[in-house]
């Protein structure tokens, strides 16, 4: 923190600071090791052998590699067709998320209409109510419209929880970008849609990048949703609901429960990774006020 | 920028991502709505069996190659989950074929929501006769005469008290002969965990088990120790369940044996022969750390043997009922409600003679005997629980002992007008005050006790007297059973 | 939609136009008829999916309903009168408060002490150690849960009895399942999981703070303490408040993490709000299967509810009250 904004310095302070700056990336670098050594914990287990699981304790390094532990799992678990299904209700998620938020940010933030403060006002309500103890109202909602036991439902509902959230951040964005930009387009012609669509939206790529990873991380890890909501047609399940059941069916292979839970964990590290530029320059703007 | 520039590139972009919904829509409703093709002639059923779900496999099997045409679509969802999702499978107006029976709502609630279908076309009074005696009972699977499910399981000792045979010989407590010395008194417990707690120097402890899953495990260790001490209530977790008949009340208060057990448990713990991780391992950690020989005894059901015998280890022993004395005053008595009512046809069933096959199967004497072989449990039929033939030995030991287990009162058989009643459970319920006795949070065990007593019996008051406003004749005397001797079999007359 | 409509609205509306010349509410809303149609999709899923749930739920409170059929057995205010008398429930936000006032300081500050040292732009693999510091947020709790649990059943082995017996703890402390450590534990797992989403949102702030405000105050002769307290925390204000809320918002609703790690356990030492509404509305918290009770679970959840907003609302005024009080001293 104090090698933030030094003033150059004669020759000796240098060297200090090239030592103090080592100390910064070895505490950082011992910290993040801490941080994430539950993960490497689970990554390590999950190539050990049940004994070795037991002996071995908290050392994350197994003795030998059991790499079988990942086919089992993934065999075992029918993880490749979950897999789908994660993708494409994610997917859906995304989309669906980002649609109406990036529409619905963009008109709070720069358009004026009656009836706007109350509607904010009660999506702010929302934030302090607890949802989702009971599921019926929506589960009958649902099936009224037969969805029931569809990817879409699960795409629908699971978007849903991620209206407020998504707008807030959208309006944000939106309230930051420059005026003139829509004024100038206006002159030259174009219509509000146009505006929105072929000017703002692109505009706030990175915040598609964030709200977008959000909407994802949520898909990916929701787990009651899509349980609920396919529950006659469990070939629906995603790999959180059907890591579930794995956990359940396999209560002691806790090698291959570690192995289950890196196939589940890897592809959203890896989306997380990288999307991870955009993320925080979508965050910095819209918190730029 | 001009419009014109900008929407050339906006248009591509649009239409890309146009494109791309419209890809992605048609994936999703391929899945959605497209046709259960395959599956769309199979019975569909849902159970919640992990542990014994080679069995269901195995009887699915047998059950396709003599039904030709007809075919089986298990879904084994999560215990935790089951009730749920069965109440919202029934909701939707699209529940399986065949179905366990979830513990709520009562029975009697599933048949007046109209969920279950009646078995009488199919089960004639020659069908009904391959059970034991007693098995179809009005308000537990016979609802206004008819019948709507049959039994796989019978009564066995619910707990048992496992002991560790290398545990127990390290540590010395071996009889003369070189085999172990089964502890069989609340002492004799006592002593064997201080010796190995003493002997191991904190390789093992005495005593184990693994509380973090919220399923209640420290109230079996009570329900074990105090039946033998002469309470036979016991301490079982469902709701409405475990008075002592004699007086139609909970007694937690009012006989010493259960004060006793927490006082000696809470000693036990003191004194240190618990291992240490004990509240916040998962009961699943408990049984692989009790195979490694991490403690000398635990005490659980017979559901802890299949991984155990499927991981080769069988080095051990169960005694059921430790007493204070060497003879036990109270036992385990026969559950002809709780195991009479197993699985169900769906009342939407739209193959439901099929569907009753398959129920047909899975309570015949054949699957009930394969269901003892995979040492999943007792049969219903008694002719299939002969330990002979049984390899593992501690399971053999297990399927003897239900020869123990008696016939106590069965207020349902008096009135079967009980079957409505559906008390709810206090907060906390006994396997909460056990926890709390344990941690040190409850110092006051005898209130703690006696208000849980007046609590449980409040509620079932409560749930007694709304169905006597439905107009049905029920009483919390039905509840006692004035001229019962726990030691001895009994029988329950119908209210006359 | 003719252009002129727009221009002419969007010209008016940022200062508000005019009282006299304010145009009717019908012709207003005709104007606005794409903002509506804009903010329609977002609208419909939140009030069908979210809002009308709450106020669905809100009917079942005055009923004991075990959540099969429909209700049917009015029993008025009782389940608000239960919920109010239950020592259990007022545990619950006790432990609900404490997870929320102590995880919420001692985050924000390690966040932002991070966000600090990673904002350097001379810090080489800024992004690496970004990511490394984010990736819990990215796992569910449901594995953390599993995961940790696994790690503390071993670490009784190693590391627990270790340091029993170098003395630094007295005999062998069971960490979730003793009630004097089990919150703590709880909390410094909750800190550990979603620390990257305030690691984020503050180098999102810091990102906003332009270069030549620092160089300006360099040329100035101040130091970095100096210019850390003139200028960053000044220019993160309004960015801390949005954190500071979402922070408490998430921290109220803590639910997955306890319900893996201990369910409340033992003995109600870990209940929050949230398990104990899910215990209520799906049955017995101990394996028995008990009757799921929504009425009462709903009526905890809008008592609970209630208590936040008043809460918060005190927690405005009280804000207000500072800030009308320090510009009266300024004047």
């Amino acid at each position: 923190m104090s090698t933030m904004s030094q003033r150059p310095r004669p020759r000796p302070r240098l060297s200090l600071r090239q030592g103090r700056r080592g100390l910064l990336y070895l505490a950082l670098l011992g910290g993040g090791l801490i941080w994430l050594y539950p993960f490497l914990w689970a990554l390590g287990s999950s190539l050990k052998s049940t004994d070795g699981f037991f002996s071995g304790g908290l050392n994350p390094i197994p003795s030998e590699f059991h790499w079988s532990n990942y086919s089992e799992a993934w065999t075992q678990a029918d993880f490749s067709r979950f897999f789908v299904n994660t993708v494409l209700f994610a997917t859906g998620t995304v989309i669906v998320t980002l649609l109406a938020t990036s529409m619905a940010g963009y008109v709070l933030a720069r358009t004026d209409f009656p009836g706007k403060k109350l509607w904010l006002g009660l999506v702010g309500v929302t934030l302090f109510l607890p949802h989702g103890y009971t599921i019926i109202p929506v589960f009958d909602l649902i099936q009224r419209l037969h969805l029931l036991n569809t990817l879409w439902s699960v795409v629908i509902v699971q978007s849903a929880g991620g209206m407020v959230f998504g707008t807030f951040l959208f309006m944000g964005y939106f309230t930051t970008i420059d005026r003139g930009l829509e004024d100038a387009a206006r002159v030259d012609g174009a219509n509000f849609h146009q505006i929105f669509w072929r000017i703002m939206l692109p505009l706030s790529g990175p915040m598609l990048a964030t709200v977008g990873l959000f909407a994802c991380i949520n898909a990916w890890n929701s787990f009651f949703i899509p349980l609920v909501f396919t529950l006659s047609r469990p070939e629906l399940h995603t790999l959180s609901v059907g890591m579930f059941n794995f956990i359940g069916q396999n209560s002691t292979a806790w090698t291959l429960v570690c192995a289950g839970s890196v196939i589940t964990l890897l592809p959203i590290v890896l989306i997380f990774i990288v999307l991870q530029r955009f993320f925080i320059n979508g965050l910095a703007g819209a918190v730029k006020q | 920028m001009t419009s014109s520039n900008v929407s050339r590139r906006g248009l591509l972009r649009t239409a890309a991502l146009g494109a791309g919904t419209l890809a992605l829509g048609g994936g999703l409703s391929a899945c959605g709505s497209g046709s259960p093709s395959s599956s769309a002639d199979a019975l569909t059923y849902w159970d919640w069996y992990v542990t014994q779900a080679p069995w269901v496999d195995k009887e699915i099997d047998l059950f396709e190659k003599g039904h030709s045409g007809v075919s089986v679509k298990k879904t084994t969802q999560q215990n935790a989950k089951y009730a749920d999702l069965v109440a919202l499978a029934n909701r939707s107006g699209n529940p399986p074929d065949v179905f366990m029976i979830p513990q709520v709502p009562s029975v009697a609630e599933q048949v007046a929501k109209g969920w279950l279908h009646p078995l009488d076309e199919w089960a004639t009074p020659a069908w009904q006769s391959r059970f034991p005696e007693g098995t179809f009972l009005e308000g537990a699977n016979v609802f206004d005469g008819k019948v709507y499910s049959a039994p796989l399981k019978g009564s066995g000792p619910l707990y048992q008290l496992y002991i560790h045979h290398g545990v127990f010989k390290s540590a010395g407590l071996t009889n003369p002969d070189g085999s172990v010395k089964i502890p069989r008194t609340w002492d004799e417990v006592t002593s064997a965990a201080q010796t190995i707690t003493k002997k191991s120097d904190g390789k093992s402890y005495g005593l184990g088990f693994g509380n973090a899953d919220g399923i209640g495990v420290l109230a079996w260790w009570l329900d074990l120790f105090v039946r033998g001490a002469g309470a036979p209530g016991g301490a079982p977790t469902g709701a409405g369940t475990g008075l002592d008949y004699r007086v139609g009340k909970w007694t937690y208060g009012t006989d010493r044996s259960y004060a006793d057990f927490l006082e000696l448990f809470v000693e036990w713990k003191k004194r240190g022969f618990f291992h240490p991780n004990s509240v916040s391992l998962s009961d699943e950690a408990a049984r692989a750390f009790f195979e490694r020989g991490k403690f000398g005894m635990t005490v659980g059901g017979v559901w802890n043997q299949p991984e155990w015998t499927q991981h080769k280890f069988t080095d051990y022993s169960l005694v059921t009922l430790p007493s204070p004395t060497a003879t036990p005053k109270g036992f385990y008595y026969a559950d002809p409600v709780g195991n009479g009512s197993f699985a169900a046809v769906s009342a939407k069933s739209k193959k439901a003679h099929e569907a009753f096959q398959w129920l047909d199967a899975l309570t015949s004497p054949a699957a009930g005997r394969r269901w003892v072989e995979d040492l999943n449990g007792v049969s219903a039929y008694p002719a299939g629980n002969d330990p002979d033939g049984i390899d593992s030995k501690p399971f053999a030991a297990f399927v003897g002992m239900t020869r123990q287990v008696l016939r106590g009162p069965v207020p349902l058989v008096r009135n079967p007008e009980l079957a409505g009643v559906a008390p709810g459970a206090p907060k906390p319920d006994i396997s909460d005050v056990v926890t709390g006795v344990y941690t040190g949070q409850i110092k006051d065990i005898q209130r703690a006790l006696s208000s849980l007593a007046d609590k449980k019996y409040q509620l079932l008051s409560d749930a007694v007297a709304a169905v006597a406003k439905q107009g049905k004749k029920v009483s919390m005397s039905d509840y006692v059973f004035a001229d019962w001797d726990p030691t001895k079999p009994y029988t329950t007359k119908k209210k006359a | 939609m003719s252009l002129l409509d727009t221009r002419e609205r969007r010209r008016a509306s940022p200062p508000p136009p005019p009282v006299a010349a304010r145009p009717g509410l019908g012709r207003r809303i005709r104007a606005a008829k794409w903002s509506y149609l804009y903010l329609a999709p977002m609208a419909v899923l939140l009030l069908a999916f979210v809002i009308y749930p709450i106020f669905a739920s809100f009917g079942y409170t005055f009923y004991h309903w075990n959540g099969i059929g429909e209700p049917g057995d009015y029993v008025g205010l009782a389940n608000f009168r239960q919920i109010l008398h239950d020592g259990i429930f007022w545990g619950a936000v006790r432990h609900t408060f404490v997870y929320a006032f102590v995880l919420v300081p001692v985050q924000l500050l390690l966040a932002l002490a991070l966000a600090l040292v990673l904002n350097n732009p001379k810090l080489k693999f800024a992004l690496f150690f970004r990511t490394v510091y984010f990736i819990p947020v990215v796992t569910s709790a449901a594995v953390v849960g599993v995961v940790i649990q696994l790690m503390l059943a071993n670490f009784g082995d190693s590391a627990g009895s270790l340091l029993a017996k170098t003395g630094v703890t007295d005999g062998h402390i069971d960490w979730l399942g003793d009630p004097h450590t089990a919150l703590a534990v709880i909390i410094a797992i909750g800190i550990w999981h979603t620390l990257g989403y305030n690691l984020v949102y503050f180098l999102a702030g810091l990102q906003t703070i332009p270069a030549e405000l620092y160089e300006a105050a360099k040329l100035d002769g101040c130091g970095p303490v100096q210019s850390f307290f003139r200028i960053t925390i000044p220019m993160l204000r309004q960015v801390g408040v949005v954190i500071v809320v979402l922070a408490f918002i998430g921290s109220f609703q803590v639910f997955d993490l306890v319900q893996v790690l201990t369910g409340g356990g033992p003995y109600f030492a870990t209940e929050v709000v949230n398990t104990y509404i899910y215990h209520l509305a799906f049955g017995g918290s101990a394996g028995a299967a008990a009757q799921p009770d929504i009425g009462l679970a709903s009526a905890a959840s809008f008592l609970y509810g209630l208590l936040l907003i008043v809460f918060s609302a005190l927690q405005v005024l009280a804000l207000r009250q500072i800030s009308r009080r320090r510009t009266a001293a300024h004047q």
